[in-house]
């Protein structure tokens, strides 16, 4: 035990005083008795002159010692040593990500209460000297008090404490905590957090870091990945994903909403596996938003993971531009449902293409999702490559690729030799942000790139002096462009908005927007010129509203779809870069413990004893 | 016009009750005058108690005539001698008396004990132990017409004198003649030797009747702090520091000198009770003394 206020010590001095002033102020109340008959032989019994008994005679006097010496040790401020070093400096990191929010049972306490109790812990247990900071993270870190030795404040930012629906990011928060440290060095973190996040983290540990990890919670039923893939006849097929935290979790109904009514509903019965896929059909009723709901039937953790929406863009012919000249891609697009090639027999043409396929470099500055150009090498991959006339075969593809799917280009034949150039390699290419999709002996066949304007596609070599347009997986290398452009175009399919930040929505140009969140919050967002609204955070699950100045609102609705999330998963053990692990704690975190209060408190209590006794009747039946 | 009662000790209600009341006594210390304990010798009451032979100077009144008629000799009648009882009230005035009605109870005790005795035809005398200026004494009395001086008496009582009872005894003893019976009435609360002053009481003839009556606050005292007692007799000074334990030790300690007192009255074939100066008076009387065997 180690004292802050040491020279409060001098207090012990007044014990002599109050010795003195006691026994001078004792002057007994006189009270007349009959005989002192009785008296006198109770007095002069042994048991009464015991030491013991002569000590229990004065007990006034020993209470109001023992009293202040109590009260003058609480000033000294003493502490009890329960660590081998004494931080003055200490982050704590309060990890507010989605499961934070699972609850123990029902209508119990959830994480982030029981991580708020431990930091409270820590903050009543702050001795003179020592300093806080409290971050707190989900995706991202926010520091919520600087360096504060002041508990109010340290006690509001915890109370203010909310969590956010988003998956946890470790690494944010250490490289938070350590951008404090060019401010205030610190040497430790204590880390609060239901350890739900990756168990590999790529920080190097310049602190200590003390990983506690708070209490397990119930079963949880959530929806983890919602889609929509366009089926034919005007028709979706929504894929939805529920998955369980725990096998015995209980089943629940899941209701597929639009406009005010439940179109689909489904039973949710998890099994071993402790998830379920369930497939629904709807017809393409032009409503844009549908909304899913899980509704279980027994408890459930997490409430957030419940409910999910889901916008379905309207159906439109993809806008293909492919070359005249390019007659065995004319000829491969033709027969494919819902594509309007171009240029046709129509005189216009739209002002933004879907695809885009020529072997003219001029056709590749046409706005589009998607480019593939043939026989065209981009200027900045000319200096790594030579084409020489030859012949040239495919050695190896990415048939991972998308656009490469079902695609053989085993003994397809190029009449152009590519190779790369001297001193080049395939490491300068991904360094340009190429990647290879297919490879002849030299070198690079072709190439794909995602541009700011939209996916880039590059054939080095031009198609008609090869062997590819009479393959089987011509056509159907042609159908993969088309499927990539149209899953750009939105009209492929759709997935759910996660939370996190909404997509950029098109507006007026400079036009101010109210956005309104699920919690009631609201926050205002100007378009930029171009009228793209981007930037406009989602830390919660549901819909948001936005009200465009002079315009009629509309909704976007954000989901938590994260499975780590709703699988409240949490890891036991930290592996950091330098081969170091944390593991979590079980007992709390040891920091030296103020005893000034539990003296204080004794002290309080030794009155209310000394009142009590010295106020109760001494009769005896 | 209501007749004035004859002494503010008694209610007028409780003389008839007293009137019909008796001492019980165990032994049987009587006097030579007559009374109305029957004697163990013969006497010439109206109670037959047995025949015997007639001896030459017997008186012949007291021949049977009938058994001389049929058998021809004579026999004697005998009769049970009634002698009288000296019933002595003995009341405590010292100054330990005086707290919280424990003289009170003592003369108003002292008077209905006196009244039960004078119309029992007993004599009955009257004396105050411990009183400032040595004993002070009623001379002994009978019949109803020693009530009024028996209350004169009794009314007259003032708490104030420093003697212990036991000397109070002993200077009673000088001036007391007859057989009897000894009511005692005080707190006994002395460092004197009350087993002498009690065996001079049973070896004058007289019966111990020892009745100790305690303060409320003797009984059940009542500490919250530290005080300093004052003996009211002696004006010594005890601190006290109250504690569970010390009232538990005086409780202890009170228990065992009654017991002592009993076992001395015990032992002399007395009688001893303990009574509270809170009890009430009807009470005490006619249920707490009936029941103790005191009266009948």
């Amino acid at each position: 035990m180690s004292f802050t206020s040491l020279s409060s010590a001098w207090l012990f001095a007044l014990l002599i005083p109050l010795v003195v002033f006691y026994f001078l102020k004792l002057r007994r109340p006189r009270l007349e008795v009959p005989s002192l008959v009785l008296w006198r032989q109770v007095l002069s019994d042994q048991r009464v002159n015991s030491p013991f008994q002569r000590f229990k005679r004065h007990l006034l006097l020993l209470l109001q010692l023992l009293l202040l010496a109590l009260l003058a040790l609480a000033a000294m401020q003493p502490f009890l040593r329960r660590g081998a070093d004494r931080a003055d400096r200490r982050v704590i990191l309060i990890d507010t990500s989605a499961s934070m929010a699972a609850l123990d049972r029902a209508g119990g306490r959830s994480r982030l209460d029981e991580a708020r109790e431990k930091a409270r812990a820590l903050v009543d247990a702050l001795l003179p000297g020592q300093e806080l900071s409290l971050v707190a993270f989900s995706r991202h870190a926010r520091r919520l008090t600087a360096f504060t030795d002041n508990p109010r404040d340290l006690r509001r930012a915890l109370d203010e404490l909310t969590v956010d629906d988003l998956p946890s990011d470790l690494e944010e928060a250490l490289r938070t905590a350590q951008a404090l440290a060019r401010s205030a060095p610190f040497d430790r973190v204590v880390l609060l957090s239901d350890g739900n996040f990756p168990a590999q983290t790529n920080f190097e540990l310049p602190f200590a870091i003390d990983y506690q990890r708070v209490a397990g919670a119930g079963p949880n039923l959530g929806i983890t990945a919602l889609e929509a893939r366009r089926a034919l006849g005007g028709r979706w097929n929504v894929f939805a994903q529920v998955d369980a935290s725990t096998p015995d979790a209980a089943g629940g109904t899941l209701e597929l909403w639009t406009e005010g009514a439940v179109i689909a509903r489904e039973t949710i019965a998890p099994g071993r596996s402790g998830g379920q896929r369930l497939s629904f059909t709807i017809t393409d009723s032009g409503a844009d938003t549908h909304h899913l709901v899980l509704r279980p039937t027994g408890f459930d953790a997490l409430a957030s993971d419940n409910e999910a929406w889901l916008r379905l863009p309207a159906a439109r012919p993809l806008q293909v531009h492919v070359a005249p000249r390019l007659a065995s891609f004319r000829h491969a697009l033709a027969p494919l449902p819902e594509v309007d090639l171009f240029p046709g027999e129509e005189a216009a043409l739209p002002a933004r293409f879907d695809l885009v396929i020529s072997d003219a470099a001029a056709d590749l500055d046409l706005p589009a999702l998607v480019r593939c150009g043939l026989g065209i090498i981009p200027e900045d991959v000319r200096p790594l490559v030579t084409v020489a006339p030859g012949s040239a075969a495919v050695i190896d593809w990415r048939r991972d690729s998308p656009l490469l799917q079902h695609v053989s280009l085993a003994d397809v034949l190029f009449l152009d030799d590519i190779a790369l150039a001297p001193g080049a390699d395939d490491a300068r290419l991904a360094n340009l942000g190429y990647e290879i999709l297919a490879h002849s002996a030299r070198g690079p066949l072709m190439l794909t790139r995602e541009e700011p304007a939209g996916l880039r596609v590059n054939l080095l070599v031009p198609t008609d002096r090869s062997t590819l347009p009479f393959r089987v997986g011509f056509p159907i290398f042609a159908a993969n462009l088309v499927e990539a452009a149209r899953q750009r175009a939105g009209l492929a399919g759709a997935t759910a908005i996660q939370t996190g930040v909404l997509p950029a929505r098109v507006v007026e140009p400079g036009q101010r927007c109210t956005i309104t969140d699920p919690r009631g919050g609201t926050r205002a967002e100007t378009a930029d010129a171009t009228g793209q609204l981007s930037g406009v955070p989602a830390p919660h699950a549901g819909e948001y509203v936005f009200t465009p100045a002079g315009a009629a609102p509309f909704r976007v609705g954000a989901s938590l779809l994260a499975p780590e999330e709703t699988a409240l998963a949490s890891i036991d053990t930290i592996h950091f870069n330098d081969r170091l692990t944390v593991s979590a704690a079980t007992a709390e975190v040891r920091t030296d413990r103020p005893l000034w209060w539990p003296l204080t408190a004794a002290g309080l209590a030794l009155l209310l004893v000394e009142w009590w006794w010295f106020q109760r009747r001494r009769t005896l039946a | 016009m209501p007749a004035l009662p004859l002494t503010p000790l008694l209610a007028p209600r409780d003389f008839d009750r007293l009137a019909r009341l008796r001492l019980q006594v165990a032994r049987r210390f009587t006097n030579r005058g007559r009374g109305e304990h029957l004697a163990t010798k013969g006497g010439a009451s109206t109670e037959f108690c047995d025949y015997r032979d007639y001896t030459p100077g017997d008186d012949v009144r007291f021949v049977d005539w009938n058994i001389f008629a049929r058998i021809e000799r004579p026999y004697l009648k005998q009769f049970h001698h009634e002698e009288e009882r000296h019933v002595a009230l003995l009341v405590d005035t010292s100054r330990s008396m005086e707290f919280e009605g424990k003289l009170e109870l003592a003369r108003r005790l002292a008077a209905a004990l006196g009244v039960i005795a004078l119309r029992g035809h007993e004599k009955v005398s009257a004396c105050a132990l411990g009183a400032a200026a040595g004993a002070v004494r009623l001379k002994p009395a009978r019949g109803r017409l020693g009530e009024p001086g028996l209350f004169r008496f009794l009314e007259n009582l003032t708490a104030g004198g420093a003697t212990p009872i036991e000397r109070g005894i002993e200077d009673f003893l000088r001036q007391h003649r007859g057989r009897g019976t000894a009511i005692v009435l005080s707190d006994f609360l002395t460092t004197g030797d009350l087993r002498r002053a009690f065996n001079l009481l049973h070896s004058a003839g007289l019966e111990i009747f020892a009745l100790q009556i305690l303060g409320p606050t003797e009984i059940a005292p009542e500490l919250t702090d530290d005080h300093r007692l004052v003996d009211a007799e002696t004006l010594d000074p005890l601190d006290v520091s109250s504690s569970a334990d010390l009232l538990a030790l005086y409780h202890e300690y009170r228990a065992r000198h009654e017991a002592q007192l009993a076992t001395l009255c015990r032992q002399r074939a007395g009688r001893f009770l303990t009574a509270s100066a809170a009890e009430p008076f009807e009470r005490l009387v006619f249920d707490r003394l009936r029941r103790s065997g005191w009266i009948v």
